[in-house]
């Protein structure tokens, strides 16, 4: 891992088109700014690993494995406003 | 294009069936072409079928059916890939998946679809909703959670 040190405002530039900028440093919170194309996504972590795993999990489900979703959906009464 | 899928078998796409995901979705982010599939013994859900991938399909579901009060906050800067008109005329989707007791909802991060010009991205939404929203095992259990 390449580790560097930056004091706030100060940035990285990751590949051509990836700029990481130390926003604000607060006690032992960092606010980092991140600029990226769209089509690179940009996710804390966890958050990241989280869904990522749910995703696969859910991409490998057939048919029958989301079959009681008919049942579980809300009895459909008069409009609640 | 024909797409032998693996769960529905052979079927045709046209250009104008595609909804194109840019980013793809985590995990997948070179699955970046889907096709959205009714399923005609289910009508509560709706697969979200990979051009791409022939054995990926995720099995998505109107949120509000299943979460009546279900709200999304959502940073600016994922949805300008969408090229929304009117943020209000997207349509949202989330993901199911399942565990041993029940079927599960990823309310976190739902899919937003442009209809209109067929893009779609995959958002982190802001907050704490859960990647795994459990949905009662039985509608009389979902009546005492509301």
């Amino acid at each position: 891992m390449l580790v560097l040190s930056r004091q706030r405002d100060e940035s990285i530039i990751i590949g051509d088109n990836v700029v990481v900028t130390i926003v604000d440093i607060r006690g032992d919170k960092v606010r980092l700014g991140i600029q990226a194309p769209q089509e690179i996504p940009v996710h804390r972590r966890e958050v990241y690993e989280a869904i990522q795993r749910e995703n696969l999990h859910a991409s490998q489900l057939d048919r029958k494995d989301v079959s009681d979703l008919r049942d579980l959906s809300p009895p459909r009464g008069p409009l609640k406003r | 294009m024909e797409v032998n899928t693996s769960r529905f078998g052979s079927i045709h796409v046209d250009a104008e069936d595609l909804i194109r995901f840019p980013a793809g979705i985590l995990g997948l982010e070179d699955c970046r072409d889907w096709v959205l599939l009714k399923d005609a013994q289910n009508d509560a859900v709706a697969w979200l079928q990979s051009a791409q991938r022939p054995k990926i399909a995720l099995p998505v579901v109107s949120p509000r059916r299943f979460v009546p009060n279900y709200h999304i906050r959502v940073a600016q800067a994922e949805l300008e890939s969408l090229d929304l008109e009117d943020v209000r005329t997207a349509q949202v989707v989330v993901i199911a998946g399942r565990t041993d007791r029940t079927i599960t909802l990823n309310l976190k991060a739902p899919l937003v679809i442009n209809m209109a010009r067929r893009l779609g991205r995959q958002v982190v939404t802001n907050g704490d909703l859960p990647v795994r929203y459990e949905l009662a095992g039985s509608p009389l259990a979902w009546k005492k959670s509301a």
